[in-house]
């Protein structure tokens, strides 16, 4: 008969030695990933419509007019549509499909067209696939 | 002291670096990351404007054109609202068409607010439309 609790259990060791690595590689994973929004905290109410669909494309360039009518290429604050045009020109300049050509529309809803209107025909001229931002009612 | 004595202690040093806080420093580089990234789940409408110079008269008398009077809408000189451009343009099979046919020329006044031409932008886009932005002619 044998006596219960007598038999003691060898500590199983877990093997630790590679968890560096996989936190390196997981790092690393993060960090080619991950894409920093440049404008998020800009003060753009943005407008509403029912069609608006989930952005499949990766936008080359990101453009966006806030309330107050001043305009941002990719967050750096610029002068106007001529600087847009030139700005979105040259970041499509090594683009070879349409795909590559997405450039993101942020405005806000109240501007009147004098305002916007000159910046999307920037991004038009400069050869951008226009995707302009939206939110669903 | 001998000298082949003090190159068999040399031997026995042994330089190790001390990796075992790398795990530790690594997980909170992640959680970091973790933690300050936010999946931005962007939704638009893709519009597809082409750059080009002006058509002939004749041809543009053809193409649908949405007019945007401050907030009010009108097609082909019709007032109509939001969803009754939309039946009107769905009604026009635009996304079966080529390339030319699939024009609709956008025309708005200074006044027009973005929220009116983003929905008339989405609403042209989403049945399968091209939008031509429609220029003022120089005033002389």
């Amino acid at each position: 008969m044998r006596k219960r609790g007598r038999k003691k259990r060898k500590p199983v060791p877990i093997p630790v030695a590679s968890m560096g690595d996989i936190a390196f590689l997981l790092i690393i994973f993060f960090m080619l990933l991950s894409d920093f929004a440049k404008d998020r905290d800009l003060p753009i109410e943005l407008p509403r419509s029912q069609e608006v669909q989930k952005t499949k494309a990766t936008v080359a360039a990101r453009v966006a007019i806030d309330e107050n009518a001043t305009v941002y290429l990719d967050g750096e604050r610029v002068g106007g549509a001529k600087d847009v045009e030139w700005g979105v020109r040259a970041l499509l300049a090594r683009t070879v499909t349409d795909d590559q050509r997405h450039v993101q529309f942020k405005c806000d809803s109240k501007l009147s067209r004098e305002k916007f209107e000159p910046v999307l025909k920037a991004i038009a001229e400069a050869g951008g696939v226009i995707e302009a931002v939206g939110e669903q009612p | 002291m001998p000298r082949h004595r003090q190159k068999q202690e040399k031997k026995h040093r042994e330089s190790e670096i001390p990796v075992g806080s790398f795990s530790d420093i690594a997980f909170l580089l992640i959680i970091y990351f973790m933690v300050a990234t936010t999946l931005v789940k962007v939704k638009s409408i893709t519009a597809d404007l082409p750059t080009g110079q002006k058509q002939p008269q004749a041809q543009l008398d053809k193409t649908p054109t949405v007019n945007l009077r401050g907030s009010e809408v009108y097609f082909n000189d019709n007032k109509l609202t939001l969803d009754e451009l939309n039946k009107r343009l769905d009604a026009l099979d635009l996304s079966d068409k080529p390339g030319d046919k699939r024009v609709v020329m956008l025309e708005s006044s200074d006044e027009t607010p973005y929220e009116l031409y983003f929905k008339t932008l989405a609403a042209i886009s989403a049945n399968g439309g091209v939008v031509a932005l429609v220029e003022e002619e120089a005033k002389k």
